[in-house]
């Protein structure tokens, strides 16, 4: 196989890969199938290594599977596997057909930045806080731009599409109701989407070269990649080519030197050349080509750079350990804090696992679960809340615990899920219509599904009485109560999830009659 | 095609069906509302069979369907599918029913039967679980999605105290026939939900009921428009925790149905039905006092037939 065909190989896989994700991030009527989901964030490393330190997982060995080639081949993750490489390349591609006169150059990549940038969230992570890993985790960045642009994007056209075919009496497309606190979370993925437009249209592949978190684990086991692009000096015309189209300006084609830690492995260069000037060289012939010249020092810096991640890495779970306890005992000081989705055990487990990606907020059937900002203070900048405002949690449903693929919702069965308390109902009887209004109401204890919330005699109406044995902070009590503008029954969050008792029950029988018809 | 023209079309797409659709609408208010229908009961009784049989016998001792539905109507079955809970839940009308009714309607020769209901639970889980999506579809019926404020139109309920304007479905609007099919069951806030409380599916606010007097607001839209027939599902009757219930064990087999032009008449048989006097229920009531329809079954023509 000619090496120039690894660049169209690439670019079906990776439009591909974005067309999931597009397609799961978009995805509001849930037809996706489970496993298509399961397959796709497990190949998503970022997700991936997060879940590592929550739940033991077979995606450990799709884990392997990414660093198994990037060991071998080097990066090809970053332009096949990563959908927010595969962004950047639309962009850059865009760019490139409107300047065609502006090429690439070689230029080194900062690595003390990127190192930075990799030491610093490994640590904030391990300590619990995961800013970095919110702010510059490409899959996540990449769910935020798909799930916050193009779904509202999509779903306004459908919705403009349904009302048409409904003036014209056929109901095909069905409007979706978009939630009413909808503007910030447009503003913040157009931010990300913006910045990043700047940057690959600027400097192509920068980003996955200076503050990409992944891109910099990648690029320190690419280091000891087996395979490698080289230039092959009795072939190559000296022509430039390849560093014309190298996307990661990694290729110095006068010194016939490549950069290969900062290549994306776009195979641009190999599709470029003229003639075979660019080959993949195992790494016995190089080892033989070293031979003469004295080391550099590159395997010393090297060590020394990986070493301070690694330190990271290995302190990480004892840190996280204490952080939790720290978060837990000072809580969320005057206000409670966000109510965290049933499977993510507190906020403590899901604020410091969440990589907010924001794939349940897409799968959610009932929008319930919406992005925040600094709800949990900023080290959750931008993880998923559930807003009862919105809408409440369907009782039957556990899909986002079996989307997350960062293990900070954690996979529950649905019996299971029916006793999880997420939070507890809090009547304020001095608010309630049948208090101020004197008036029949119950909204609340109607979508109550297990009748914590229920009526009894009040003079001679009936006034909600909540049971927190049995409630398990769904929020549909609240999402229901018709007072304006604070509702007169809240759920507040439980710190720590706890397990409801089961709602009693006893058989009904049917009373004995005998007439057919008592009229 | 240029972004221009493209929009272009577009547009003119929009503005054509806008002038269709108000020129249905402006049909129905000119012909003013379907006038009643001469029927030989007032009120048919059916205890002891399957919901899909008592169907077909209730509705042959009101003349057959033909009596309602006519050649070339549309007609909207409106069934309650309010919550995400399977049949045997009790929490939603009967599906075998609702594919019987419609089965019904095309044979009268209607050109198309719409089904929705403004769920209280996520409008996709309550569609599928209840089985009425797939049983409507299957019978032919359009099942329509109502949970978006753009399928609602403004109308105003001259007859109404405390709910004097509402937003109604736009189909139940364009419709010639309207076949209510609650199904009897316990309900927190209006005790017992039957004909006029199922109503409530077909409007986009719920909470200003809930707000201003719910017992008001369900008797005020009760006198707004009668359906054109009422079936009350009694197949499976929950009796209490309603109106969503929190288990099987919450539902006893009752094995009746009523059918009724009078929404009045069916509430207060279906009271009876239950268990609870129909005094007890406030907004029976006042919508006897609005003039809604007739409480007094002793001076109906009932017909009882039991299978």
């Amino acid at each position: 196989m000619s090496l120039a065909r690894l660049k169209r190989i690439r670019v079906v896989v990776s439009v591909l890969i974005l067309l999931v994700s597009g397609f799961l991030f978009v995805d509001w009527g849930n037809i996706a199938p489970p496993g298509l989901r399961s397959l796709l964030v497990s190949l998503q490393l970022g997700p991936a290594v997060t879940k590592l330190f929550t739940a033991v997982n077979l995606w450990l060995i799709s884990l392997a599977i990414v660093l198994l080639v990037t060991i071998l081949f080097g990066r090809v993750y970053c332009s096949s596997l990563c959908p927010l490489g595969t962004i950047q390349d639309i962009i850059i591609r865009q760019s490139r057909r409107s300047r065609p006169r502006k090429w690439f150059r070689y230029r080194q990549a900062p690595y003390v930045l990127h190192y930075a940038v990799l030491t610093a969230t490994l640590l904030t992570a391990a300590a619990g806080s995961m800013i970095l890993v919110n702010v510059l985790e490409p899959f996540s960045i990449a769910g935020r731009i798909l799930g916050g642009l193009a779904r509202p994007a999509l779903m306004t056209l459908n919705n403009v599409g349904a009302s048409i075919l409904a003036l014209l009496d056929v109901y095909a497309l069905s409007a979706i109701p978009s939630p009413p606190s909808a503007l910030l979370h447009l503003i913040l993925p157009a931010v990300f989407l913006t910045g990043l437009v700047l940057l690959a249209r600027a400097r192509g592949r920068l980003f996955c070269n200076s503050l990409c978190p992944v891109g910099a684990l990648l690029g320190l086991v690419s280091r000891a990649s087996v395979f490698r692009i080289v230039i092959n000096e009795s072939t190559c015309r000296d022509c430039g080519l390849c560093e014309k189209v190298c996307k990661a300006e990694c290729i110095d084609s006068k010194a016939k030197t490549i950069d290969f830690q900062a290549c994306v492995s776009c195979f641009n260069c190999l599709d470029a050349c003229p003639t075979v000037g660019l080959k993949y060289e195992g790494f016995h012939v190089r080892r033989a080509a070293r031979a003469l010249p004295a080391p550099d020092g590159g395997r010393r810096k090297f060590l020394r750079a990986a070493s301070l991640p690694l330190a990271g890495l290995l302190t990480g779970g004892g840190l996280r350990d204490v952080s939790d306890t720290v978060r837990q005992v000072r809580g969320p000081v005057g206000t409670p804090g966000p109510v965290t989705p049933p499977g993510s055990s507190g906020q403590a487990h899901f604020s410091s696992a969440c990589t907010a990606c924001h794939l349940c907020v897409s799968v959610c059937p009932t929008q319930v679960l919406q992005p925040s900002l600094l709800e949990y203070g900023w080290g959750g900048i931008f993880q998923p809340r559930m807003d009862y405002t919105v809408s409440y949690c369907n009782y039957e449903c556990v899909l986002c615990g079996e989307v997350c693929p960062s293990g900070a919702i954690l996979k529950l069965g649905v019996e299971e899920k029916k006793l999880t308390q997420i939070g507890k109902a809090r009547f304020i009887k001095d608010d309630c219509i049948v208090i101020t209004k004197k008036k029949d109401c119950a909204a609340c204890a109607e979508h109550c599904p297990t009748k914590a919330v229920r009526m009894v005699p009040h003079e001679n109406l009936r006034l909600p009485e909540v049971n927190n044995d049995i409630c398990v902070g769904c929020g549909a009590c609240e999402h229901a109560c018709p007072v304006e503008p604070r509702r007169a029954i809240l759920v507040e969050p439980n710190l720590l999830h706890l397990k409801a008792k089961e709602p009693p029950s006893e058989k009904m029988e049917l009373e004995p009659t005998n007439e057919a018809f008592p009229f | 095609m240029n972004r221009r023209t493209f929009f272009r079309n577009l547009g003119m797409t929009a503005v054509a069906g806008s002038t269709f659709g108000m020129s249905r609408l402006e049909r129905v208010l000119a012909g003013g509302l379907p006038r009643a229908i001469e029927v030989p009961y007032d009120l048919v009784a059916l205890r002891g069979g399957e919901p899909d049989v008592m169907f077909d016998q209730g509705i042959a001792a009101l003349g057959g369907i033909g009596a309602f539905v006519k050649k070339g109507h549309k007609v909207v079955v409106k069934p309650n599918i309010g919550w995400d809970v399977p049949p045997e839940r009790g929490g939603n009308t009967n599906p075998a029913l609702i594919k019987r009714i419609i089965e019904h309607c095309y044979q009268a020769g209607a050109t198309k039967v719409y089904v929705f209901d403004h769920t209280c639970d996520a409008w996709q889980k309550c569609y599928a679980n209840s089985g009425i999506e797939s049983i409507a579809r299957d019978a032919g019926a359009t099942v329509v999605p109502a949970n978006s404020e753009g399928y609602y139109q403004k109308v105003s309920i001259p007859g109404g105290l405390s709910l004097t304007e509402a937003k109604e479905h736009e189909l139940v609007l364009s419709s010639d026939v309207f076949i209510n099919v609650p199904v009897l069951k316990n309900h927190g806030g209006a005790q017992l939900t039957m004909a006029m409380k199922n109503l409530m599916g077909n409007v986009w606010d719920r909470r200003t009921w809930h707000r201003n007097d719910l017992h008001q607001c369900i008797a005020d839209f009760a006198t707004y428009r009668k359906p054109t027939l009422n079936v009350l599902d009694a197949s499976l009757v929950m009796k209490r925790n309603g109106p969503r219930g929190v288990s099987v064990d919450d539902v006893v087999p009752m094995k009746s149905q009523l059918l009724s032009t009078d929404m009045v008449a069916l509430d207060v048989a279906g009271s009876k039905l239950f268990g609870m006097n129909p005094d007890d229920i406030r907004y029976i009531g006042i919508a006897v006092s609005q003039g809604v329809g007739r409480p007094d079954l002793e001076n109906l023509n009932i017909k009882r037939i039991v299978l």
